[in-house]
């Protein structure tokens, strides 16, 4: 496996699929956990789900349906 | 339907939730039901512990196949995965990386309620046994965990050398 920077472009587009896909799921996972701190604190902050979705990019209902089950307010 | 397990399968269920929280899982997966069996005295864990498997060398092989963030995938995309965890947890505080939900009550997954709804199966299954031996208990939640295939149960078993498919045999018939 790839350990250093100098890597970048052979992760993403590495030709070996094991490579490539484990490296797309750690961004995913990654990518998921921040954002879980961010649609929170941005509903702390009184944000609306339509906001919220419309930042993301994504319809409200989807934003709605992924954030609102761990969340206590909606 | 817990009114079928014994004490000692009870806490089973009990500890899976314990597991799964010292994991920071946002569920009880199977996996958690593997590692309570391992932990306890019953059957279960007799049967792992026969086929080599105890609970510390489970917890140590779980925790680092289902273990958090894959840094090392991550450089490979030249994010430095320390970097961002210092920077997420100077805004939200210790833990700002760490799965939403983790605190509170538990779920089931669901392969973990197919899991249970196997084990009684597998007691229903039975016949001809006396109504007070179809209790269940650790082996038989052991076969029901392992009737489910769940993909990281049938990975951290295969990486201890055991053999899922043995392993149920054996749970199964040992009764």
């Amino acid at each position: 496996m790839p350990t250093s920077t100098t890597d970048v472009t052979t992760a993403a587009a590495a030709d070996d699929p094991a490579t490539g896909l484990r490296a797309i799921r750690a961004l995913r996972e990654l990518a998921d956990r921040l954002e879980a701190r961010q649609v929170a604190n941005a509903r702390s902050r009184g944000w609306s789900w339509q906001q919220i979705a419309e930042a993301l990019g994504v319809t409200r209902q989807a934003a709605h349906k992924k954030h609102a089950r761990s969340r206590k307010d909606d | 339907m817990f009114e079928r397990f014994t004490d000692e399968a009870r806490q089973v269920v009990v500890r899976a939730q314990e597991e799964a929280r010292h994991l920071r899982a946002d569920q009880i997966e199977p996996v958690h039901l593997l590692l309570a069996i391992a932990g306890g005295d019953g059957r279960g864990g007799d049967t792992l512990r026969a086929a080599g498997i105890d609970h510390g060398r489970l917890r140590s092989t779980v925790a680092s196949s289902t273990d958090e963030l894959d840094a090392e995938a991550l450089a490979a995309f030249g994010v430095d995965l320390e970097q961002v965890r210092a920077a997420a947890e100077a805004t939200f505080g210790p833990g700002a990386l760490d799965p939403p939900g983790t605190s509170g009550h538990l779920r089931f997954a669901d392969g973990s309620k197919r899991s249970l709804e196997q084990a009684l199966r597998h007691v229903l299954a039975r016949r001809g046994l006396a109504r007070r031996s179809r209790a269940i208990d650790s082996g038989c939640v052991l076969v029901g965990v392992l009737a489910v295939e769940d993909p990281v149960v049938v990975r951290v078993l295969r990486e201890l050398g055991a053999d899922p498919a043995a392993l149920r045999d054996e749970a199964g018939h040992a009764a």
